[in-house]
Protein backbone atom coordinates (compact mmCIF):
# COMPACT_ATOMS: atom_id res chain seq x y z
CA UNK A 1 0.00 0.00 0.00
CA UNK A 2 2.83 2.35 0.79
CA UNK A 3 4.36 2.43 -2.68
CA UNK A 4 1.06 3.12 -4.39
CA UNK A 5 0.78 -0.26 -6.04
CA UNK A 6 -0.98 -3.43 -5.10
CA UNK A 7 0.85 -6.68 -5.73
CA UNK A 8 -1.68 -9.40 -6.19
CA UNK A 9 -0.11 -12.16 -4.19
CA UNK A 10 -2.05 -13.57 -1.28
CA UNK A 11 0.33 -12.42 1.46
CA UNK A 12 0.54 -8.81 0.47
CA UNK A 13 -3.17 -8.56 -0.27
CA UNK A 14 -3.89 -9.90 3.21
CA UNK A 15 -1.44 -7.48 4.75
CA UNK A 16 -2.83 -4.53 2.80
CA UNK A 17 -6.32 -5.45 3.91
CA UNK A 18 -5.22 -5.62 7.53
CA UNK A 19 -3.52 -2.24 7.16
CA UNK A 20 -6.69 -0.76 5.68
CA UNK A 21 -8.91 -2.16 8.43
CA UNK A 22 -6.53 -0.98 11.13
CA UNK A 23 -6.36 2.45 9.48
CA UNK A 24 -10.13 2.77 9.73
CA UNK A 25 -10.03 1.64 13.36
CA UNK A 26 -7.28 4.12 14.12
CA UNK A 27 -9.31 6.91 12.50
CA UNK A 28 -12.28 6.05 14.72
CA UNK A 29 -10.06 5.86 17.78
CA UNK A 30 -8.56 9.28 17.10
CA UNK A 31 -12.02 10.72 16.50
CA UNK A 32 -13.11 9.35 19.87
CA UNK A 33 -10.11 10.96 21.51
CA UNK A 34 -10.96 14.30 19.96
CA UNK A 35 -14.56 13.98 21.00
CA UNK A 36 -13.45 13.14 24.54
CA UNK A 37 -11.26 16.23 24.71
CA UNK A 38 -14.12 18.34 23.41
CA UNK A 39 -16.46 16.94 26.03
CA UNK A 40 -13.94 17.64 28.77
CA UNK A 41 -13.42 21.18 27.52
CA UNK A 42 -17.17 21.71 27.45
CA UNK A 43 -17.26 20.77 31.12
CA UNK A 44 -19.95 18.78 32.86
CA UNK A 45 -17.99 15.54 33.22
CA UNK A 46 -17.08 14.37 36.68
CA UNK A 47 -13.49 13.61 37.54
CA UNK A 48 -14.41 9.93 37.68
CA UNK A 49 -15.97 10.00 34.21
CA UNK A 50 -12.93 11.73 32.75
CA UNK A 51 -10.70 9.14 34.34
CA UNK A 52 -12.77 6.29 32.96
CA UNK A 53 -12.88 7.71 29.43
CA UNK A 54 -9.16 8.38 29.54
CA UNK A 55 -8.32 4.89 30.74
CA UNK A 56 -10.53 3.30 28.08
CA UNK A 57 -8.92 5.34 25.31
CA UNK A 58 -5.47 4.56 26.64
CA UNK A 59 -6.18 0.84 26.59
CA UNK A 60 -7.54 1.15 23.05
CA UNK A 61 -4.30 2.89 22.09
CA UNK A 62 -2.25 0.05 23.59
CA UNK A 63 -4.42 -2.52 21.86
CA UNK A 64 -3.89 -0.77 18.53
CA UNK A 65 -0.13 -0.78 19.10
CA UNK A 66 -0.25 -4.51 19.80
CA UNK A 67 -2.33 -5.25 16.73
CA UNK A 68 0.10 -3.26 14.61
CA UNK A 69 3.05 -5.12 16.09
CA UNK A 70 1.37 -8.49 15.47
CA UNK A 71 0.91 -7.67 11.81
CA UNK A 72 4.33 -6.12 11.36
CA UNK A 73 2.96 -2.65 10.77
CA UNK A 74 4.35 0.61 12.05
CA UNK A 75 1.97 3.31 13.30
CA UNK A 76 2.88 5.47 10.28
CA UNK A 77 1.77 2.67 7.95
CA UNK A 78 -1.78 3.28 9.12
CA UNK A 79 -2.61 6.15 6.87
CA UNK A 80 -4.01 6.92 3.46
CA UNK A 81 -2.67 9.52 1.09
CA UNK A 82 -5.68 11.43 -0.16
CA UNK A 83 -3.71 13.42 -2.70
CA UNK A 84 -4.67 17.09 -2.67
CA UNK A 85 -6.61 16.58 0.55
CA UNK A 86 -3.51 15.47 2.41
CA UNK A 87 -3.53 12.37 4.54
CA UNK A 88 -6.46 10.72 6.29
CA UNK A 89 -4.78 10.85 9.69
CA UNK A 90 -2.67 13.79 10.87
CA UNK A 91 1.04 13.21 10.61
CA UNK A 92 3.56 14.45 13.13
CA UNK B 1 6.76 2.33 -46.44
CA UNK B 2 6.57 4.73 -43.55
CA UNK B 3 4.03 4.62 -40.78
CA UNK B 4 1.94 7.76 -40.23
CA UNK B 5 3.39 10.38 -37.95
CA UNK B 6 2.13 13.28 -35.86
CA UNK B 7 3.99 16.35 -34.68
CA UNK B 8 5.15 16.64 -31.10
CA UNK B 9 5.70 20.31 -30.24
CA UNK B 10 8.16 21.15 -27.46
CA UNK B 11 8.49 24.89 -27.42
CA UNK B 12 8.00 28.16 -29.24
CA UNK B 13 10.64 30.80 -29.77
CA UNK B 14 11.35 33.64 -32.19
CA UNK B 15 14.30 32.18 -34.05
CA UNK B 16 16.06 29.05 -33.03
CA UNK B 17 19.35 27.90 -34.52
CA UNK B 18 18.68 24.29 -35.58
CA UNK B 19 22.29 23.48 -34.66
CA UNK B 20 21.32 23.84 -31.00
CA UNK B 21 18.95 20.91 -31.41
CA UNK B 22 21.28 18.65 -33.39
CA UNK B 23 21.73 15.22 -31.89
CA UNK B 24 18.91 15.46 -29.38
CA UNK B 25 16.94 12.20 -29.28
CA UNK B 26 13.65 13.87 -28.32
CA UNK B 27 10.68 11.57 -27.81
CA UNK B 28 11.45 9.14 -30.59
CA UNK B 29 14.96 9.00 -32.01
CA UNK B 30 13.75 7.86 -35.43
CA UNK B 31 13.26 11.45 -36.54
CA UNK B 32 15.35 14.51 -35.64
CA UNK B 33 14.17 17.37 -33.48
CA UNK B 34 13.66 20.23 -35.94
CA UNK B 35 12.38 23.77 -36.21
CA UNK B 36 9.27 24.94 -38.00
CA UNK B 37 8.85 28.64 -38.74
CA UNK B 38 5.59 30.55 -39.11
CA UNK B 39 5.71 34.34 -39.31
CA UNK B 40 7.84 35.76 -36.52
CA UNK B 41 7.67 32.54 -34.52
CA UNK B 42 9.43 29.20 -34.65
CA UNK B 43 8.20 25.98 -33.11
CA UNK B 44 10.57 23.25 -31.98
CA UNK B 45 8.99 19.99 -33.09
CA UNK B 46 9.60 16.35 -33.85
CA UNK B 47 7.78 13.79 -36.00
CA UNK B 48 6.67 10.88 -33.84
CA UNK B 49 4.78 7.71 -34.78
CA UNK B 50 1.05 8.38 -34.69
CA UNK B 51 0.34 4.94 -33.26
CA UNK B 52 2.52 5.57 -30.18
CA UNK B 53 1.01 8.96 -29.52
CA UNK B 54 -2.68 8.30 -30.03
CA UNK B 55 -4.58 9.39 -26.96
CA UNK B 56 -5.16 5.92 -25.54
CA UNK B 57 -1.71 4.61 -26.37
CA UNK B 58 -0.10 7.65 -24.81
CA UNK B 59 -2.17 7.47 -21.66
CA UNK B 60 -1.38 3.80 -21.35
CA UNK B 61 2.35 4.41 -21.77
CA UNK B 62 2.46 7.26 -19.30
CA UNK B 63 1.00 5.16 -16.50
CA UNK B 64 4.36 3.42 -16.53
CA UNK B 65 6.56 5.55 -14.32
CA UNK B 66 9.78 4.75 -16.10
CA UNK B 67 8.29 5.60 -19.46
CA UNK B 68 6.79 8.78 -18.04
CA UNK B 69 10.16 9.76 -16.66
CA UNK B 70 11.90 9.05 -19.95
CA UNK B 71 9.36 11.15 -21.89
CA UNK B 72 9.40 14.00 -19.37
CA UNK B 73 13.19 14.11 -19.42
CA UNK B 74 13.29 14.06 -23.21
CA UNK B 75 10.75 16.90 -23.28
CA UNK B 76 12.77 18.86 -20.74
CA UNK B 77 16.07 18.24 -22.52
CA UNK B 78 14.82 19.73 -25.79
CA UNK B 79 13.36 22.77 -24.01
CA UNK B 80 16.62 23.34 -22.13
CA UNK B 81 18.62 23.10 -25.36
CA UNK B 82 16.39 25.67 -27.06
CA UNK B 83 16.26 28.03 -24.11
CA UNK B 84 20.05 27.92 -23.85
CA UNK B 85 20.28 29.76 -27.19
CA UNK B 86 17.12 31.86 -27.32
CA UNK B 87 14.14 32.94 -25.16
CA UNK B 88 11.74 30.04 -25.25
CA UNK B 89 8.14 29.41 -24.26
CA UNK B 90 7.88 25.76 -23.15
CA UNK B 91 4.73 24.04 -24.35
CA UNK B 92 2.82 21.66 -22.09
CA UNK B 93 4.05 18.08 -22.02
CA UNK B 94 2.52 16.01 -24.85
CA UNK B 95 1.41 18.88 -27.09
CA UNK B 96 0.60 17.15 -30.40
CA UNK B 97 -0.47 18.32 -33.84
CA UNK B 98 -1.62 16.36 -36.85
CA UNK B 99 0.83 17.99 -39.25
CA UNK B 100 3.08 20.96 -39.99
CA UNK B 101 0.17 23.01 -41.32
CA UNK B 102 -1.66 22.63 -38.02
CA UNK B 103 1.39 23.79 -36.08
CA UNK B 104 1.73 26.85 -38.30
CA UNK B 105 -1.97 27.63 -37.90
CA UNK B 106 -1.66 27.37 -34.11
CA UNK B 107 1.37 29.66 -34.10
CA UNK B 108 -0.42 32.23 -36.22
CA UNK B 109 -3.58 32.05 -34.17
CA UNK B 110 -1.77 32.63 -30.89
CA UNK B 111 0.99 34.79 -32.32
CA UNK B 112 0.20 37.76 -30.12
CA UNK B 113 0.14 35.86 -26.85
CA UNK B 114 3.31 33.91 -27.75
CA UNK B 115 5.11 37.16 -28.58
CA UNK B 116 3.89 38.71 -25.34
CA UNK B 117 5.06 35.67 -23.40
CA UNK B 118 8.44 35.75 -25.15
CA UNK B 119 8.78 39.41 -24.29
CA UNK B 120 8.02 38.69 -20.68
CA UNK B 121 10.38 35.71 -20.47
CA UNK B 122 13.35 37.23 -22.26
CA UNK B 123 16.30 37.50 -19.91
CA UNK B 124 14.43 35.74 -17.14
CA UNK B 125 14.46 32.25 -15.72
CA UNK B 126 12.28 30.27 -13.37
CA UNK B 127 13.38 29.26 -9.91
CA UNK B 128 11.49 26.89 -7.68
CA UNK B 129 11.32 27.26 -3.92
CA UNK B 130 9.99 24.44 -1.80
CA UNK B 131 9.46 24.68 1.93
CA UNK B 132 8.97 21.64 4.14
CA UNK B 133 8.29 21.20 7.81
CA UNK B 134 11.46 20.11 9.55
CA UNK B 135 11.32 16.39 10.36
CA UNK B 136 9.64 15.73 13.68
CA UNK B 137 12.07 15.01 16.50
CA UNK B 138 12.45 11.24 16.76
CA UNK B 139 11.69 11.17 20.44
CA UNK B 140 9.01 13.80 21.02
CA UNK B 141 9.43 15.55 24.32
CA UNK B 142 6.73 14.99 26.89
CA UNK B 143 3.81 16.61 25.13
CA UNK B 144 2.03 17.54 28.32
CA UNK B 145 3.08 21.11 29.05
CA UNK B 146 2.29 20.98 32.76
CA UNK B 147 2.25 17.39 33.92
CA UNK B 148 0.83 17.04 37.37
CA UNK B 149 3.70 15.67 39.46
CA UNK B 150 1.52 13.25 41.38
CA UNK B 151 0.41 11.56 38.17
CA UNK B 152 3.60 11.51 36.17
CA UNK B 153 4.95 8.14 37.30
CA UNK B 154 1.73 6.38 36.35
CA UNK B 155 1.65 8.22 33.07
CA UNK B 156 5.11 7.09 32.14
CA UNK B 157 4.44 3.40 32.61
CA UNK B 158 1.02 3.59 31.03
CA UNK B 159 2.51 4.62 27.70
CA UNK B 160 4.73 1.60 27.27
CA UNK B 161 3.15 -0.42 24.49
CA UNK B 162 4.04 -3.70 26.15
CA UNK B 163 1.47 -3.28 28.88
CA UNK B 164 -0.99 -6.12 28.35
CA UNK B 165 -4.65 -5.31 28.05
CA UNK B 166 -6.86 -6.07 30.95
CA UNK B 167 -4.70 -4.17 33.39
CA UNK B 168 -7.42 -1.60 33.81
CA UNK B 169 -8.10 -2.35 37.46
CA UNK B 170 -4.39 -2.09 38.23
CA UNK B 171 -3.73 1.18 36.41
CA UNK B 172 -2.79 3.92 38.82
CA UNK B 173 -5.40 6.48 39.74
CA UNK B 174 -5.27 9.52 37.47
CA UNK B 175 -3.59 7.76 34.56
CA UNK B 176 -6.70 8.07 32.40
CA UNK B 177 -6.73 11.83 32.74
CA UNK B 178 -2.99 11.99 32.30
CA UNK B 179 -3.35 10.04 29.05
CA UNK B 180 -5.92 12.50 27.75
CA UNK B 181 -3.64 15.39 28.67
CA UNK B 182 -0.82 13.75 26.73
CA UNK B 183 -3.10 13.38 23.73
CA UNK B 184 -4.04 17.03 24.01
CA UNK B 185 -0.41 18.08 24.37
CA UNK B 186 0.62 16.08 21.32
CA UNK B 187 -2.13 17.69 19.26
CA UNK B 188 -1.24 21.17 20.40
CA UNK B 189 2.41 20.56 19.65
CA UNK B 190 1.57 19.34 16.15
CA UNK B 191 -0.68 22.32 15.50
CA UNK B 192 1.96 24.74 16.76
CA UNK B 193 4.60 23.14 14.55
CA UNK B 194 2.33 23.23 11.51
CA UNK B 195 1.33 26.85 12.10
CA UNK B 196 4.95 27.84 12.57
CA UNK B 197 5.87 26.11 9.31
CA UNK B 198 3.00 27.73 7.39
CA UNK B 199 3.93 31.16 8.69
CA UNK B 200 7.57 30.59 7.82
CA UNK B 201 6.47 29.57 4.32
CA UNK B 202 4.54 32.83 3.93
CA UNK B 203 7.58 34.84 5.02
CA UNK B 204 9.81 32.99 2.57
CA UNK B 205 7.30 33.57 -0.23
CA UNK B 206 7.04 37.27 0.57
CA UNK B 207 10.81 37.74 0.52
CA UNK B 208 11.40 35.82 -2.71
CA UNK B 209 8.47 37.61 -4.41
CA UNK B 210 10.35 40.81 -3.76
CA UNK B 211 13.10 39.61 -6.10
CA UNK B 212 10.81 38.17 -8.75
CA UNK B 213 8.87 39.73 -11.62
CA UNK B 214 6.16 37.09 -11.28
CA UNK B 215 5.30 34.34 -8.85
CA UNK B 216 3.04 31.32 -8.82
CA UNK B 217 1.98 29.09 -5.98
CA UNK B 218 1.62 25.47 -7.04
CA UNK B 219 -0.05 22.68 -5.19
CA UNK B 220 2.25 21.20 -2.54
CA UNK B 221 3.31 17.60 -3.10
CA UNK B 222 1.76 14.74 -1.18
CA UNK B 223 3.45 12.15 0.99
CA UNK B 224 4.33 10.05 -2.01
CA UNK B 225 6.83 12.64 -3.17
CA UNK B 226 7.97 14.21 0.10
CA UNK B 227 8.32 11.03 2.13
CA UNK B 228 6.39 10.45 5.32
CA UNK B 229 8.75 12.35 7.59
CA UNK B 230 7.96 15.86 6.38
CA UNK B 231 5.11 17.95 5.01
CA UNK B 232 5.35 20.16 2.00
CA UNK B 233 4.05 23.62 2.95
CA UNK B 234 5.18 25.83 0.07
CA UNK B 235 5.60 24.92 -3.59
CA UNK B 236 6.22 28.12 -5.48
CA UNK B 237 7.76 29.20 -8.78
CA UNK B 238 9.30 32.59 -9.39
CA UNK B 239 10.23 34.31 -12.60
CA UNK B 240 13.47 36.14 -11.90
CA UNK B 241 15.77 38.27 -14.02
CA UNK B 242 18.75 36.11 -14.96
CA UNK B 243 21.18 38.69 -13.60
CA UNK B 244 19.71 38.39 -10.11
CA UNK B 245 20.64 34.72 -9.65
CA UNK B 246 23.40 35.43 -7.14
CA UNK B 247 21.20 37.79 -5.20
CA UNK B 248 18.51 35.11 -5.08
CA UNK B 249 20.93 32.46 -3.82
CA UNK B 250 22.22 34.79 -1.11
CA UNK B 251 18.68 35.64 -0.06
CA UNK B 252 17.83 31.95 0.23
CA UNK B 253 20.94 31.38 2.34
CA UNK B 254 19.87 34.15 4.69
CA UNK B 255 16.33 32.74 4.85
CA UNK B 256 17.68 29.30 5.74
CA UNK B 257 19.57 30.79 8.65
CA UNK B 258 16.53 32.72 9.88
CA UNK B 259 13.81 30.13 9.41
CA UNK B 260 14.97 27.24 11.48
CA UNK B 261 11.53 25.65 11.76
CA UNK B 262 11.49 24.63 8.12
CA UNK B 263 13.63 23.17 5.36
CA UNK B 264 13.96 25.43 2.34
CA UNK B 265 14.97 24.09 -1.06
CA UNK B 266 15.88 26.20 -4.06
CA UNK B 267 16.13 24.70 -7.53
CA UNK B 268 16.80 26.22 -10.90
CA UNK B 269 17.33 27.93 -13.15
CA UNK B 270 14.54 26.25 -15.07
CA UNK B 271 12.95 27.02 -18.39
CA UNK B 272 9.91 29.13 -17.44
CA UNK B 273 7.44 26.24 -17.36
CA UNK B 274 5.17 27.92 -14.83
CA UNK B 275 5.01 31.21 -16.69
CA UNK B 276 4.50 30.02 -20.23
CA UNK B 277 0.78 30.71 -20.47
CA UNK B 278 -0.66 34.03 -21.64
CA UNK B 279 -1.65 35.61 -18.37
CA UNK B 280 0.62 36.09 -15.40
CA UNK B 281 -1.41 35.51 -12.29
CA UNK B 282 -0.22 38.05 -9.76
Amino acid sequence: MSDGRLDLDADSVGRDLVALVLTVLELLRQLMERQALRRIDAGGLSEEQVERIGTTLMLLDQRMAELCAQHGLRPEDLNLDLGPLGTLLPRD
Amino acid sequence: MTSPTVIYAFAVCRRCDPAALAGLPGLDAAAPVRTLAAGPLTAVVQDVPAADFAEDALRQRLTDREELERCARAHHEVIMAASAVTPTVPLPFATLYLGDARVRAALREKEESFLAALGRLTGRVEWAVKVYTAPAPLDSPSPSPTPSPARSPGAASALSPGTPPGTAPGTPAGSGRAYLERVRGRRQLRERRQNAALQAAERVDAVVRGLAVAARRLRPHGVEVTGAHRTHVLNAAYLVDSVRADELRATLEALRREETDVQIELSGPWAPYSFADGGVPR
